[in-house]
């Protein structure tokens, strides 16, 4: 049961940061409430106002450009279906047809996604390696910053109560960049998410290419989602006909950094070998679909993309 | 505030409040008593309704996002007193026990055969992922779905 | 007559009810609406253990739209206590909350957000005391008690003989014992032993509790309930409201699941008490969390020991059980108690010892859960049985199947011979999964049986009517929870009464209207109710015989039914003219009544079980070895049913007993952390979705006509359920090495015992 509030309909991200200046605590942004009705519901959060974004011009769209720009609007199920996002990073939609249900992935948005910084979502780990930045409004003005900024914690971001979040920007990885997304938990949320790109050099031949380029984000496990310097640094110059040893060497790095606790999810140690384990799959996955091979390999309770 | 859905083929006029869920103004609003509230969360789907085509959690929607749109509840799938081919083969297969789960569990199988046709048992699976049904074993539900997809292309469409 | 072969019975025909619910037409409790109707919203305790000092009600008693606010101190006109097994429960917390989601006071307004904002506004003072979370905790020695004093006992018969701990959180203990199982177990050549824990899980019907209550100008009270049984229900209300039983209606449309978490009164005192305060008729529906604060599984440590002969015979089983019953006792004792008589599993023990007790700790009552006491006892033996069978280098299928009972074996003395034929079931299980044929190398194999008994004694009654027309109304009390019961009795009136099946209207149970029925928990309904269905439908055509036999002029055993119609060899009379004759116009009917009441007998739990019911499942799973995630790939369940009265049902039935059973097995725990249960939603309490069901699943019947039900049926419905942890377990240990003794088997736990694994192999000595 949602207790009332007022519903704001501004048509321009002016308006609607205007709105959000005014009111202060007292307005939330909403744009499907997928998250936000459910704490509102749960009583978590009591906006007296909610200042819908939906209509603001561009916030529905997914733009090409030198990024490929997602509205804070867009949703996962537009996401998943449409052919821009399919032709610059396929694995953006593939991911996106795994976030929740079909029901939240047909109401719920990108923008909401992030802004909520929920730790046990799937986006921002992925869009860790995408270099994503986000784009912030406010009346002040208009600033960019990366989403490893914009994530401060859990269920907390850079984004002032005046702001909003318009959009985020990911950067398509280069030719010859394989990857490789892989979620793992038994609740409804993932327990674990893993996303990998490995970018060859492109001199060698097909199968035996070097790696000149490796990404590896971890989330869920710690407060917020990761990028993993020691662990790709493992995989640097490692071979993608024999990606064994660099992929171990990889998820035991991974293991290491990461930052769990113990929690419903599971106990601190469990999900930090989860870490090992998976960042290992995620890479030999990555590693194969480089030799043109798609694994069929499945894992329990895990998700691959 | 106002809002004008055509809720299963027939154009409505409602006043309703901003904070009214769809789920409510379904029920206790149009006495349309078919989608159930049961895990309030988006997880169960006992409160599918399609909304433009799409599956949505009712317990979890702005009825005022309704206005304008097509909604879909369980009421409306069969053609008069003909069943959809979905419902047919929810009877025959034993899909259908409490009852609970089942105006969701048809109304998400409705959304997918639209876009998917032939769906295989896997993409069956996927599609009801939020659809809990504690009674059965999925088994006779997913049956039931693949089923009616194989009787035609009629199983997407509906009013 | 009896040789006729069956038109109706035993096909897989479609619930008589499919059509209302899949066009969502079926109507629930929370869809009923009354004129002036109130809704009501519940505020519960933060603490898992608190004195409560002061409630105050007064400025949510002011709010506009607020009819009624009450707090416990203010249900002074009834004896607030109720419960089943004991009367512990009161309706709204007294001086004492004892588990985190107590009611401690109570709101009906005009609408459900006026009541749910005025519980912001009731102030309560608590003072924590010291909480007993756990079986440890309860049982340690100056545990701090759940109850101080020793509540009266309740309305349920069996428990005539509760034997409470006084002064100790134990509110009962059952001994059961035969021969001299310790003297056995000193001379036995294998003995297996181990504790094993099953966790408190809650069953999650999609509908959670609902009640919808109405006093009427006369003082009588109605209940639409979310029911099992009404006639509890009733019989609770009128204790505590002191009226006779005929005063009180519980009328019960279509229940969304049930699987026992809505036997007994759960919601009804409170909704019935709280309209009469507002003196308009409430709604009280409880959300999924609250459901979660409830009722739930009695979570239970089983110790057992067992004991063979070098040949393989058992000779002995030692059991200690402690389950854990919560805050309130509601049917907790008997769980206990009939979950332990069966502990000996379906095999022949000449040496028993059975001990075990309820333990109230300071969390969610604990309550029926399909399977009553049986899953946390089977868990235990059955997995000890594989354990035997490697120590005595046996298979385990064979092991099992020579310590069978047979058929007509005695369990116990004065119960029920054993009934059915497991070696069958057994049989077409391990065939089914391919027992002795090779399996993949990362596939494990592992079976388990099962035995129960059904509630006895009980009663069932039954009303028929034949109408002027030939069609058939079925008066009964066994509650549509989405098992099929109105198809079954449907079906049922339909065989003896030869009409269509679309002839019969089988009515909701309505306590004014149909007859007395104990309750639709126990899988008891088919051959119960069902029973009494049939003797009711027995009466009825009797009477039309005798109508035809004197209108025709003919002696009744020249005449037989067919197709609607009475017929001799050459005449033949339709049900509407035979009745049109015998009355002398169109108008009046014939009214056949069935009663089944076996009544008491010297079986040790004072009745003797109407069936047994007797199932084994095998599991074929394979794991993920890094990570610890089982996935069971395949799964057959075959039930010793008698007779499948329909399969269709049946089979969906036990499909979802298999499905339900993979949710304790694998996934499903409450979790308590500083007495507070960390997930009380579906966000963090995972049920099986469709995509954790065996791509492989058959649940087959066997099928011997030797049930005392309708047509040789037995119960069934539990039986899927309780073989699948073991035979989950036992799988994993044959594919790994690893034996748990703890469910579920989350990913983490099976992930710690692969890692600490000893390389002799789990069930070595």
């Amino acid at each position: 049961m949602l207790r009332p509030f007022t519903l704001h309909r501004p048509a321009s991200a002016d308006e609607a940061c205007a709105l959000l200046a005014g009111l202060g605590d007292d307005a939330a942004v909403y744009a499907g409430g997928t998250e936000l009705l459910l704490l509102m519901k749960l009583g978590l959060l009591r906006p007296r106002h909610l200042v819908d974004v939906k209509r603001i011009p561009g916030f529905g769209d997914i733009l090409d450009g030198p990024r490929l720009a997602l509205g804070a609007a867009v949703t996962h199920r537009a996401v998943e279906q449409s052919p821009l996002v399919r032709a610059r990073c396929a694995l953006v939609g593939a991911v996106a047809r795994h976030v929740a249900n079909v029901r939240v992935r047909n109401v719920g948005t990108v923008g909401g996604n992030l802004a909520f910084a929920d730790p046990h979502s799937d986006l921002a780990t992925l869009f860790l390696t995408l270099d994503a930045t986000i784009e912030l409004v406010s009346p002040r003005g208009r600033r960019e910053m990366p989403l490893d900024e914009f994530v401060r914690g859990p269920w907390e971001t850079a984004r002032a109560a005046d702001e909003l979040l318009a959009s985020v920007r990911l950067a398509p990885w280069p030719g010859l960049s394989y990857a490789a997304y892989v979620k793992f938990g038994v609740h409804e949320r993932p327990t674990l998410t893993v996303a990998v790109v490995l970018a060859l050099d492109g001199t060698a031949a097909h199968g035996s290419a070097g790696i000149r380029d490796a990404r590896i984000a971890v989330g869920c496990v710690g407060p917020r989602p990761v990028r993993l310097a020691a662990a790709e640094a493992a995989l640097t110059r490692a071979s993608i006909g024999d990606v064994e040893a660099a992929a171990r060497a990889a998820g035991d790095a991974a293991a290491e950094r990461v930052d769990p606790a113990d929690d419903l999810y599971g106990s601190a140690d469990y999900k930090r070998d989860m870490v090992a384990v998976f960042v290992r799959r995620a890479l030999r996955i990555a590693a194969a679909r480089a030799r043109g091979v798609e694994p069929a390999e499945r894992f329990h309770h895990a998700v691959v993309a | 505030m106002k809002i004008r859905p055509v809720v299963n083929g027939r154009p409505r006029e409602l006043e309703v409040e901003a904070h009214a869920l769809l789920l409510d103004v379904l029920r206790d609003g149009l006495d349309l008593k078919g989608a159930k509230r049961s895990c309030d969360t988006q997880v169960c789907g006992a409160c599918t309704v399609l909304v433009d085509g799409l599956a949505v959690s009712a317990c979890t929607y702005l009825a005022v996002e309704a206005d304008g749109r097509a909604v879909l509840t369980i009421e409306g799938l069969a053609d008069g007193e003909t069943l959809h081919p979905l419902q047919r083969a929810f009877v025959e297969a034993g899909a259908v026990q409490c009852g609970f789960c089942t105006s969701g569990m048809l109304l998400t199988a409705r959304a997918m055969l639209a876009e998917n046709a032939r769906p295989s048992r896997g993409e069956v699976l996927h599609y009801l992922r939020g659809s809990l049904c504690r009674c059965t074993g999925y088994r006779k539900i997913v049956d039931a779905v693949l089923a009616a997809a194989e009787n035609g292309p009629a199983a997407g469409n509906g009013q | 007559m009896s040789a006729r072969p069956l038109r109706v019975v035993g096909r897989p025909v479609p619930r008589v009810d499919a059509l209302e619910k899949v066009t969502g037409r079926a109507r629930y409790v929370t869809d009923l609406t009354m004129p002036g109707m109130v809704h009501a919203k519940v505020l519960r305790s933060p603490y898992a253990h608190a004195r409560v000092t002061r409630v105050d009600v007064t400025r949510a008693r002011a709010v506009p739209g607020v009819v009624a606010a009450l707090a416990g101190a203010d249900v002074t006109w009834c004896d607030p206590y109720y419960g089943p097994a004991y009367r512990d429960r009161p309706v709204l917390a007294l001086d004492v909350a004892r588990y985190e989601g107590e009611p401690v006071a109570a709101v009906a307004a005009v609408d459900e957000a006026t009541a749910e904002a005025a519980l912001e506004l009731i102030d309560v003072d608590y003072e924590p005391l010291t909480a007993v979370m756990t079986l440890e905790q309860a049982l340690a020695p100056g545990a701090p008690l759940v109850h101080a004093g020793q509540p009266p006992a309740g309305h349920f018969a069996d428990l005539s003989t509760l034997r409470p701990k006084p002064s100790t959180n134990v509110c009962h203990q059952f001994h059961f014992a035969r021969g001299d199982a310790a003297a056995a177990l000193a001379g036995a050549d294998v003995v297996v032993e181990d504790a094993y824990r099953f966790p408190p899980v809650q069953h999650v019907a999609l509908e959670a509790h609902a009640v919808l209550a109405a006093w009427d100008e006369s003082g009588a009270l109605t209940l639409w309930a979310s029911t099992q049984n009404p006639y509890s229900v009733r019989v609770e209300l009128a204790k505590m409201f002191d009226v006779p039983l005929a005063r009180i209606r519980v009328v019960v449309p279509h229940l969304g699941g049930g699987f026992g978490s809505k036997t007994y009164a759960k919601l009804e005192p409170l909704a019935a008490i709280l309209a009469r305060a507002a003196g308009r008729p409430v709604r009280l529906a409880a959300s999924i969390p609250e459901a979660f604060q409830t009722v739930r599984r009695c979570a239970s440590r089983v110790a057992v020991r067992v004991g063979f002969r070098r040949d393989g015979s058992l000779v002995a089983v030692e059991c200690d059980a402690s389950y854990d019953v919560g805050a309130y006792a509601d049917i907790g004792p008997r769980v206990v108690q009939k979950g332990t008589y069966t502990a000996t599993g379906p095999y022949r023990v000449p040496h028993v010892t059975l001990d075990s007790r309820a333990v109230y700790t300071n969390t969610t009552p604990g309550g029926a859960f399909r399977g009553f006491g049986v899953p946390q006892l089977a868990w235990a033996l059955e997995s000890l049985f594989d354990v035997a069978a490697a120590r005595l280098d046996r298979d385990p299928v064979d092991l099992r199947r020579q310590n069978f009972l047979a058929h007509g074996e005695e369990f116990a003395p004065g119960d029920t011979p054993i009934d059915g034929k497991l070696e069958e079931s057994l049989g077409r299980a391990a065939e089914a999964i391919g027992w002795t044929q090779a399996r993949a190398a990362d596939r494990g194999r592992g079976v388990a049986a099962m035995l129960k008994a059904s509630v006895a004694p009980s009663v069932s009654e039954a009303i028929v009517r034949l109408h002027a027309d030939g069609s058939v109304t079925v008066l009964a009390s066994a509650v549509e929870m989405g098992q099929g019961a109105r198809t079954v009795l449907a079906q049922i009136a339909a065989e003896v009464l030869c009409v269509p099946l679309d002839h019969v209207t089988v009515v909701q149970p309505d306590t004014a209207v149909t007859p007395y029925d104990q309750t639709t928990s126990s899988s008891r309904s088919t051959a119960m109710t069902g029973r009494a269905v049939q003797v009711a439908a027995e009466d009825v055509r009797e009477q039309l015989l005798a109508a035809a036999a004197q209108s025709l002029g003919l002696a009744v055993r020249e005449l037989e039914l067919a197709d609607g119609a009475v017929v001799a060899p050459s005449r033949r009379l339709t049900y509407a003219e035979t009745l049109a004759l015998k009355f002398g116009m169109s108008g009046g009917e014939l009214i056949g009544r069935g009663v089944i009441a076996p009544g008491r007998t010297a079986a040790p739990l004072g009745g003797s079980t109407p069936f047994w019911e007797m199932a084994v499942g095998a599991a074929e799973v394979s794991v993920d070895e890094e990570t610890g995630a089982v996935r069971v790939e395949r799964y057959v369940s075959v039930a010793d049913v008698g007779r499948a009265i329909n399969p269709l049902t049946l089979e969906g039935q036990d499909e979802g007993g298999v499905v339900q059973g993979l949710g304790h097995t694998l996934l499903e725990e409450m979790l308590y952390a500083d007495g507070h249960l960390l997930n009380g939603t579906l966000l963090v309490y995972r049920v099986p979705r469709a995509d954790d069901s065996p791509a492989e699943l058959e649940c087959r019947f066997v099928e011997n006509a030797d049930g005392s039900g309708p047509f040789g049926s037995k119960g069934a419905g539990e039986g899927s359920l309780i073989p699948v942890s073991p035979a989950v377990a036992n799988a994993l240990a044959r594919l790994t090495g690893v034996r748990l003794r703890e469910l579920p088997l989350t990913p983490e736990r099976v992930w710690r015992a692969l890692r600490s694994r000893s390389p002799q192999g789990p069930d070595a000595r």
